[in-house]
């Protein structure tokens, strides 16, 4: 049981604390309730290029690197399609420098040309890295703007293509700021070694003062319904072939995501997965096989995708990657098989509350999503699956009119 | 009215507590125990390391072969059953091979401890390495091979560990795709009787750990005896290349991979702490002048670090980026740029400043929780050093002088000995 507080700024910030008294350490999480799907279709990458300008110093903090090192601190953040979230972790006696630093940058980060020239050729040195310059790595890329056809999912974080970061310019990122990093659009949380009533002090000390701003209502398009499958076959040149195959399934709210995310682990979760079982170790169809879903906030997708082994024609793998979902439609899933996933689930959830920053980032996770109480309660929502649920749930979102396939092949295998 | 925005809260300079306790216990057939009780849910970790790394192997893949086959099927377990039963009592495994040890790692529920040592015994003393399932797992390694094979970053570090420790070592020496037909399973078996015995390995168990704990121990481990006889011959030997300098081209990529750097001291020199430090202010934090210089003030790249790697029978460190291929000879120039920066002038106190601190949060985190301890702990372990080895580096990170990181930084970092690989 995660003990926690909360509590409500003027201008809207939820903080929420959470002591754990065996650490000399405390974190601080920091969600803001922005991600890449409230870009503008024509610039996509500029939240996570905001992310990057977020560190270039604030108004009345030059830098925001060195203060934090010299107080002992680690931070990073990372950005996806909903949510920015910047964490620290930092010896719990210089604590009120992590409370000055993120505030300072809520309040007013200094972003000038000068540094997002910079940071934009940083950012395009890691869509490089990590899209351009990897076996598989544009998989994506392709598979969202497949599945998607009007929601902001269809582009990935890192923008849809280099040309739109290159065009970002220095007063986009300042009115992106504005529209979106308001103290109303943030959660902040604290862990670890610290009171509770002193935590709020400083939360109110160091951003009450902050006034509220007016952000953008949040007005995306919803996808529409998937009719009729979807198809494409791309040629690269990587070693082996591989298969990725992804369904529509409800939002991160919805009833059946438990189910989903149960469904994916007794797919392929550890090493006795089903699909591991049959099409890795007992038909040798893949050299890897692999499900799980996005776990979007809006409607997101349930993924397996796999790698071909040598000398097997992908066509004869993809059917029998289908025939193991059928069984399962079929309702070949026995008790103990839900119950090992469950227990899976269990061991992973203590083994995140033994840290101080999982423990963070979960609360305002769980707080965006309505009540950062989950925390708590959400494994009792996994343990609530049934077998029935799970075929139910298979026959609702794995149907072939709501797929999307990609081909993935080698060009560097003769045909 | 901001003003008081201005000023940073004060800070204090932190200590981390070294002073853990770690209970040794000697089980009866000679494997040590290592225990450390701490942390606030009812789980544990319980690490096997056994000294059966590539450093020991005759040839290549087999160290980390004969571990990946341990769980591949056991005499009372199928390969698919020992899974099952693993990931039904929710119990985390994995196995690895490092250059020097290899290991057993599980996660569990305190609930299930003596399920996981029982599975524990099947997997390190009990597996028969079928022939059906070293097949799949060669096809399979020999797929992610390939595809690492793809990456310039491993074909820029694969080649620097080549230049570095040569090719008559484990250490240095690249795989081939002919070396995954070589493995057998009578070359598995042979391999894991001589090294995977009580005598050659450590348990090391953290978490909340119950009264029972080494009793349990005793009653699963107990039967497994077995002395070690180390091996004295081996046909491995190291020594670097001649050929400072290789560029492999890869066509088609749109980024280098860089490596810089050469063999070094390990843990147990007594300038390894300062040369840490060194490391640090060089490549090592994401304030270092690697990454100010060449990430934030130039953009030519998403990440550059340097660091600085202890083993058995050596050590080496190496800077590492990857860059736009128009940025390649920009890059390589400052990063020997910044080293004879720090070969020829004093670090300014404020910078020193904030290395120290940073390094002094850094050594709390490495304390902070048991299974932050047990790294640690491991991590000396291996050397045969215990966590003094921690205080003299806190004593160094707080009293090494401008003048002494000068003097190392001309020790180890002669520009002239060191490889510069690029790939891409």
């Amino acid at each position: 049981m995660i003990e926690f507080s909360k509590f409500i700024l003027d201008n809207g910030l939820r903080v929420i604390v959470h002591e754990d008294r065996s650490t000399p350490l405390a974190a601080m999480n920091i969600l803001y309730d922005a991600g890449s799907k409230d870009e503008d279709p024509g610039l996509t990458g500029l939240a996570h290029l905001l992310e990057h300008l977020m560190y270039g110093g604030s108004a009345n903090i030059p830098e925001y690197d060195t203060p934090l090192q010299l107080a002992g601190g680690d931070n990073n953040a990372f950005t996806n399609n909903d949510i920015t979230n910047y964490y620290i972790t930092i010896p719990s006696e210089n604590v009120e420098t992590a409370f000055w630093l993120e505030s300072d940058r809520m309040l007013d980060p200094d972003f000038t040309q000068k540094k997002t020239e910079i940071q934009k050729n940083v950012v395009i040195e890691e869509f490089r890295q990590r899209y351009l310059n990897q076996p598989y790595g544009d998989v994506m890329l392709i598979l969202r703007s497949l599945a998607y056809t009007v929601h902001p999912y269809r582009w990935p974080t890192i923008g849809r293509d280099i040309s739109h970061i290159e065009k970002i310019k220095n007063e986009d990122v300042r009115r992106f700021f504005n529209m979106n990093y308001a103290p109303s659009k943030a959660i902040l949380s604290l862990t670890g070694n610290i009171d509770s009533n002193k935590a709020f002090d400083l939360a109110n000390r160091w951003f009450g003062s902050i006034s509220g701003r007016t952000s953008k209502v949040r007005n995306l398009p919803a996808e529409p319904q998937q009719v009729k499958a979807r198809e494409i076959t791309v040629r690269r040149n990587v070693p082996s072939d591989a298969l990725y195959k992804a369904w529509h399934i409800g939002p991160r709210t919805g009833d059946d995501f438990y189910t989903l995310d149960l469904l994916t682990d007794l797919l392929a979760g550890g090493e006795s997965g089903r699909l591991f079982n049959r099409l890795v170790r007992e038909l040798n169809l893949f050299s890897e096989i692999n499900a799980y879903i996005t776990s979007d906030f809006d409607p997101g997708l349930a993924i397996i995708s796999g790698k071909i082994m040598r000398g097997t024609d992908i066509k004869t793998a993809e059917n029998e990657l289908i025939k193991v979902v059928e069984e399962i439609k079929d309702g070949k899933v026995s008790d103990t098989e839900i119950e090992k996933v469950k227990n899976r689930y269990e061991t992973s959830t203590v083994l995140s509350n033994t840290n101080i920053l999982h423990k963070a980032m979960n609360l305002c996770i769980y707080e965006l999503l309505g009540n950062a109480d989950m925390i708590n309660t959400d494994v009792l929502n996994y343990r609530n699956v049934t077998k029935k649920m799970v075929t139910e749930t298979v026959n609702k979102y794995f149907t072939p009119e709501n797929c999307s396939t990609l081909h993935y092949l080698s060009d560097q295998l003769t045909r | 009215m901001d003003n008081f925005r201005k000023k940073q809260p004060p800070v204090k300079s932190v200590n981390a507590t070294t002073g853990v306790p770690v209970e040794r216990i000697v089980l009866n057939n000679g494997m040590s125990l290592y225990m450390i009780n701490a942390g606030t849910e009812d789980i544990a970790k319980v690490e096997f390391v056994v000294k059966a790394g590539m450093a020991k192997e005759s040839m290549p893949l087999l160290a980390g072969t004969t571990n990946m086959m341990l769980s591949e099927g056991t005499q009372h377990y199928t390969a698919e059953e020992l899974n099952s039963t693993l990931d039904y009592y929710g119990i985390f495994q994995n196995l690895s091979t490092d250059r020097d040890t290899a290991g057993l790692n599980m996660f569990f529920l305190n609930r299930h401890i003596e399920k996981a040592l029982e599975l524990a015994v099947e997997i390190l003393f009990l597996p028969v390495f079928p022939e059906k399932e070293l097949t799949l797992l060669m096809k399979k390694r020999l797929a992610g091979y390939r595809i690492s094979r793809g990456k310039v970053q491993n074909i820029a570090s694969d080649q620097f560990y080549e230049s570095v420790f040569g090719n008559n070592h484990p250490y240095g020496k690249q795989i081939k795709e002919q070396d995954f037909e070589a493995i057998t399973t009578d070359l598995l078996r042979d391999f894991h009787s001589e090294y995977y015995k009580p005598g050659n390995m450590a348990a090391i168990i953290s978490g909340k750990i119950h009264k029972n704990t080494v009793q349990l121990f005793e009653k699963h481990f107990g039967g497994f005896a077995g002395q070690f006889q180390p091996a004295g011959n081996s046909m491995n030997f190291l020594k670097g290349s001649d050929i400072r300098k290789i560029r492999i081209e890869k066509p088609g990529t749109v980024q280098a991979a860089i490596r810089i750097g050469s063999a070094t001291i390990n843990k147990r020199h007594p300038d390894y702490p300062g040369l840490k430090i060194l490391n640090t202010i060089l490549g090592g934090y994401f304030g270092s002048r690697l990454m100010k210089n060449i990430r934030e003030n130039k953009g030519y790249t998403y990440s550059i670090y340097s660091s600085v790697t202890s083993l058995d029978q050596a050590g080496y460190k190496v800077i590492s980026t990857e860059t736009g291929k128009q940025y390649i000879n920009l890059a390589v120039d400052e990063i020997y740029r910044e080293i004879s920066f720090l070969q020829k002038e004093p670090v300014k106190n404020d910078e020193l400043e904030v290395v120290r601190n940073y390094m002094s949060g850094d050594m709390v985190r490495m304390f902070d929780g048991p299974f932050a301890i047990a790294d640690s702990f491991k991590a000396v372990w291996e050397f045969g050093l215990d966590f003094s080895y921690f205080d003299r580096m806190l004593i160094s990170v707080k009293t090494i002088t401008p003048e002494e990181i000068m003097r190392l930084a001309n020790l180890y970092y002669n520009i002239d000995d060191l490889y510069e690989i690029t790939a891409g």
